[in-house]
């Protein structure tokens, strides 16, 4: 019986190419589509889970809270994790990782940045899983000056040589004895490094003692990205319950001075990768992406089968006499329903086939648009193969279900004498699936265009600051930085060059944040502010507008000890308002509250975006900076970036930089901060064409078989009179009303949920426009009514004597 | 009303060459009723498609009203065929997602009639046929004698001068199709020209002429004593 289903589904999948065609296409897209989304939310959930003991670790991660200001970060301070295990016997182990900063190595002639090697406790390889390729990992790390490195890493500097023993040098001239080489670590890593120096280099360098102290102020300094691995059967909610001793003990006594507090938090290891937004943390997934392309994908999955569905019910015309024939001939309706469940998930299945291989072929360009590295071998895991060929199996079981029990319910004396014209039930499930399709193309299409302007607006958004034709260097090397006047004077010579200035920070990268004290109702107070030091280029450089007061000035002999501007939003904070000017901020104390200057505001800039549109303007101070900073940036001429590049090369090399020439291009590094958005903006608008090729394909071919039914109506209409114009009217009036009533049904949830995007995930964003909706209504309108055009065309002009014979 | 000279109709597909009429020639008078006789295939509902003006015919002259309408485009067939010509089928035609009102109006609507004179019209189609308590029924809610008295309203609604009508009893049984037949007499007596192609010598009796058609050719025509409704 089951080999009579295959047989009898094949023929029949054969024997109608163009329908077969049109679902083969369909479900194939469906399920392309559907794949990527599956390998990319299965990839994003299986972050760190690689680590065998990944159940027992946890980040630990910081809140403080000073001036009633809380800021979370992602690191924690350096002995945290030593404190809490001498403190607590749930904690078994840990290991701390501290970023070397983006640092150049070399050997022998090879030499390259890195800027993913961490020091590290020589406990890694206990807590984490690595697979140790050379070395021991119980004593790779525990000497002063060892590294281990990734097999890649290890490769790229040593080739074909032995890299155990060998030595690199950082710019410094220290030198690291390779002690160990791990494989590299998979993509779903969330702290991810390529080699790590140990622990022992910075004792060594600072001496043991001051390494290993648990003096309260080292409690106050934000360190290291640490993890601890619990012990069997504990948790981390015990600690957190017992940390007000903790904290009580070793860090109460300054916070209490500096009117700040702090509070332990931690995630587990495999849920770091979605733990939000921290100061300081790796690159973090998004969950409501991960909901966002879980929706898309299921909706995506279940337009292919509903398109299925359409097109089989659809055919129920030419279906019901097979009915009625088999029935007739002593089917049972169970063995009819089997006969159709057998021919969808046949298609399913062959669609399925065809997708993995598309998916084998298109997963590079995935990779690039997703930013994973997810390789091509992962279609050969067998348990996703299987997870994946089951759910094509359901797919196929869903779709062949409405139109296996509906045709196998047809009674064979009606369908036999032909007066069963193929369920009018049958035609009104079809309207409302055409009316889902369209509802949720148009939803996409209104969610590609919003996500498209809010990128645009998120890139061409007046900053207050000029980001055209600036260049900026970093120098790295404190030889070289103390140069910087130097430099800045032999570039200001440059007829590329107007002009250029050297601070600790440009737009974008402003991100040093400390406690100062403000003047506030007469008392000075605590509170955190974004610092920029300058010098008194910068104002011209970038352009900034002053609401109050002056720049620095070189002939006022104070401005370099004394003077500070802040931006509109400190003056508002603060209560200065328009008297911001010969206000006080005290900066850089010591921890007993003395030393550093006291600063008076001579000047409020404008505000201006100096970090990117995901975060709401701070208070920023700027004041002139005692020493040479790290960044320089060069306002170019316009037009003449390239000359101005070889020029600036030239000095670079002239002042004997110890790293080759490297800038970037701020309008560049500025658009890279939306890389995320962009990401959302491509994926949307893949997931919209698919949506609206499925939904084309739908109607094109549900539109050939509403023109074969119709054809009995369409030839006695032309014989009372009907013209072509009056047939292709009614046909396309129908279509359209319902591809209009989808429009209307996606237009108040697009508003919603792209309503709440936009608010959640911006601090500065469009409004939604109206004019999106008009437009993804015009282009879905459009394109319905081009799939259903050629069919309907054919419809109206053919032969009515034909047609009322129609039977 | 109607001069058929030497008409004839090919059909062709790939392979096959068809002659469905041979240089047919026929008189129709205005105000006749004519029924037109043959075994199946002979080419009766071919040459009532052509007298309609559904079809062109390959070969000769059709006159229709003082006018040579053989080489007339779809479009000017249309034109004259939506103000002179009701149609009656064996399958009744209607469309089954219409009221019955809805289908009697439905040349009306082509014709560019407004509603108020348009629900005036087809009252009196359906008062004629005896339905007009049914005008808000669909058709599948009726039986087969309603439904082609309903395709008979639908036929004079606009008042045709001819009205062509292939087996209109076909479907029916022998007491509906009696009244099919009466109504339609009825029409010609109130000045109708009717053809009418059938199987059935009783259907046949209706008319005043009797046309016989084998393989494409008259093969011959009886004046016939009409039975009176």
């Amino acid at each position: 019986m089951f080999k009579n289903f295959i047989k009898t589904a094949i023929r029949n999948i054969t024997s109608s190419k163009f329908y077969s065609l049109l679902n083969i296409l369909g479900l194939s897209i469906g399920l392309i589509a559907f794949v990527f989304i599956f390998i990319y939310i299965r990839d994003e959930l299986s972050y760190d889970k690689h680590h065998a003991k990944h159940e027992r670790i946890h980040r630990l991660e910081s809140q403080f809270t000073i001036s009633n200001k809380a800021d979370q970060w992602a690191i924690v301070p350096i002995p945290m994790a030593p404190a809490l295990q001498l403190e607590y016997p749930e904690v078994e182990s840990y290991v701390r990782f501290q970023n070397t900063g983006n640092t150049l190595y070399r050997h022998g002639e090879k030499e390259y940045y890195e800027e993913d090697f961490y020091y590290t406790d020589s406990t890694v390889f206990q807590v984490f899983t690595h697979h140790m390729l050379m070395g021991n990992p119980d004593k790779a790390l525990t000497e002063p000056n060892a590294i281990v490195l990734t097999q890649s890493t290890a490769k790229k500097y040593f080739g074909g040589e032995n890299p155990m023993g060998n030595i690199i040098t950082n710019a410094d001239n220290r030198q690291y004895k390779v002690t160990g080489v791990i494989e590299d670590l998979p993509g779903n890593t969330h702290l991810k490094y390529d080699g790590l120096i140990s622990a022992m280099t910075l004792a060594a360098e600072h001496g043991e003692e001051e390494f290993n102290s648990m003096e309260p102020v080292r409690f106050w300094n934000i360190g290291v990205y640490s993890y601890v691995l619990l012990k069997e059967n504990a948790g981390m909610q015990s600690i957190h319950d017992k940390f007000q001793g903790f904290y009580d003990k070793y860090m109460k006594s300054i916070g209490d001075q500096i009117n700040a507090s702090f509070t332990l938090m931690s995630s587990p290891l495999a849920d770091t990768h979605f733990s939000g937004n921290l100061s300081s943390d790796r690159p973090t997934g998004n969950k409501t992406y991960v909901y966002i392309f879980s929706a898309v994908a299921l909706f995506i999955l279940l337009l292919a089968a509903i398109n299925y569905m359409n097109m089989a019910t659809a055919r129920s015309l030419k279906r019901s006499k097979e009915v009625g024939i088999r029935k007739v001939s002593g089917a049972y309706r169970g063995q009819l329903i089997g006969q159709f469940l057998s021919e969808s998930v046949i298609l399913t299945v062959i669609s399925f086939i065809i997708a993995l291989g598309v998916v084998y072929l298109l997963m590079p360009d995935f990779n690039n648009l997703s930013g994973k590295e997810i390789p091509e071998a992962i279609l050969t895991n067998p348990v996703l193969l299987i997870q994946l060929f089951l759910i094509a199996v359901i797919i196929g079981l869903v779709a062949g279900s409405y139109p296996a029990f509906y045709l196998s319910s047809f009674n064979p004396a009606k369908v036999l004498k032909g007066t069963t014209s193929g369920g009018r039930a049958g035609g009104r499930l079809r309207r409302v699936l055409v009316v889902f399709q369209f509802w949720v193309a148009t939803m996409m299409v209104i969610g590609t265009l919003i996500v498209s302007n809010q990128l645009d607006y998120l890139q061409s958004k007046d900053l207050g600051f000029d980001k055209k034709n600036q260049v900026v260097l970093e120098l790295q090397d404190s030889a070289f930085r103390a140069k910087q006047a130097t430099l800045i004077d032999e570039l200001k010579q440059s007829s590329y060059i107007e002009n250029a200035t050297n601070t600790t920070g440009v737009p974008g990268r402003t991100n040093w944040t400390q406690v100062v004290r403000v003047e506030k109702e007469g008392k000075m107070i605590d509170d955190l502010m974004v610092m920029c030091f300058v010098d008194y280029n910068f104002q011209d450089v970038y352009d900034l507008e002053l609401a109050q007061g002056r720049y620095f000035d070189k002939s006022m002999g104070t401005d370099q000890q004394e003077a500070v501007i802040i931006n509109e939003t400190a003056a508002k904070m603060y209560g200065w308002h328009d008297e911001a000017l010969g206000k006080k901020i005290h900066h850089g104390f010591g921890e007993d509250m003395d030393g550093g200057r006291i600063l008076k505001v001579i000047g409020v800039v404008k505000d201006y975006h100096f970090k990117s549109l995901h975060n709401k303007m701070q208070p920023l101070m700027i004041a002139l900076s005692e020493y040479p900073n790290y960044l320089v940036t060069a306002k170019v001429k316009d037009g003449k970036i390239p000359q101005a590049l070889d020029y600036i090369e030239t000095k670079w090399n002239s002042f004997g930089a110890k790293r080759p020439f490297d800038y970037r291009i701020l309008e560049e590094s500025l658009h890279e901060m939306y890389d995320g958005e962009q990401k959302i903006a491509v994926i949307f608008r893949v997931a919209a064409g698919i949506s609206l090729i499925i939904a084309l394909i739908g109607l094109l071919g549900l539109s050939s078989f509403v023109a074969e039914q119709k054809t009995k109506e369409i030839g006695i209409r032309k014989v009372v009179g009907a013209s072509v114009q009056n047939v292709l009217q009614l046909l396309y009036k129908e279509f359209a009303l319902l591809i209009v009533i989808g429009l209307t049904l996606a237009v108040p949830l697009a508003w919603w949920g792209m309503g709440s995007w936009l608010e959640r995930n911006f601090i500065y964003h469009i409004d939604i426009h109206w004019l999106n909706f008009l437009i993804a209504g015009f282009v879905a309108l459009i394109i319905g009514l081009l799939a259903i055009s050629y069919h309907t065309i054919k419809a109206a002009t053919g032969n009515m004597v034909d047609a009322i014979k129609y039977e | 009303m109607i001069h058929v000279k030497e008409i004839s109709k090919v059909f062709r597909t790939d392979e096959v060459e068809t002659t469905a009429l041979d240089k047919i020639s026929l008189e129709i008078k205005e105000g006749e009723f004519i029924a037109v006789m043959g075994p199946s295939g002979c080419g009766k509902s071919t040459l009532l498609n052509i007298l309609g003006l559904l079809d062109n015919p390959s070969g000769g002259e059709l006159h229709f009203v003082d006018k040579e309408v053989s080489r007339y485009s779809e479009r000017q067939r249309a034109g004259l065929r939506k103000h002179n010509i009701g149609f009656i089928f064996q399958n009744f035609n209607l469309i089954d997602e219409l009221t019955v009102f809805d289908n009697v109006a439905l040349p009306l609507v082509y014709q560019g009639i407004g509603k108020a004179k348009r629900k005036k019209m087809v009252d009196e189609a359906l008062r004629r046929v005896n339905m007009q308590h049914r005008s808000k029924h669909y058709p599948l809610q009726l039986s087969g004698g309603q439904q082609q008295r309903v395709a008979v309203a639908r036929a004079v609604v606009s008042n045709p001068k001819l009205i062509l009508a292939d087996e209109p009893t076909g479907n029916l049984d022998s007491q509906h199709g009696e009244d099919v037949m009466n109504l339609l007499t009825e029409l010609n007596q109130q000045g109708t020209t009717l053809v009418m192609v059938t199987h059935s010598e009783s259907d046949a009796s209706y008319a005043q002429r009797i046309v016989k058609l084998f393989d494409g050719a008259v093969v011959g025509e009886n004046i016939n004593q009409p039975k009176v409704a």
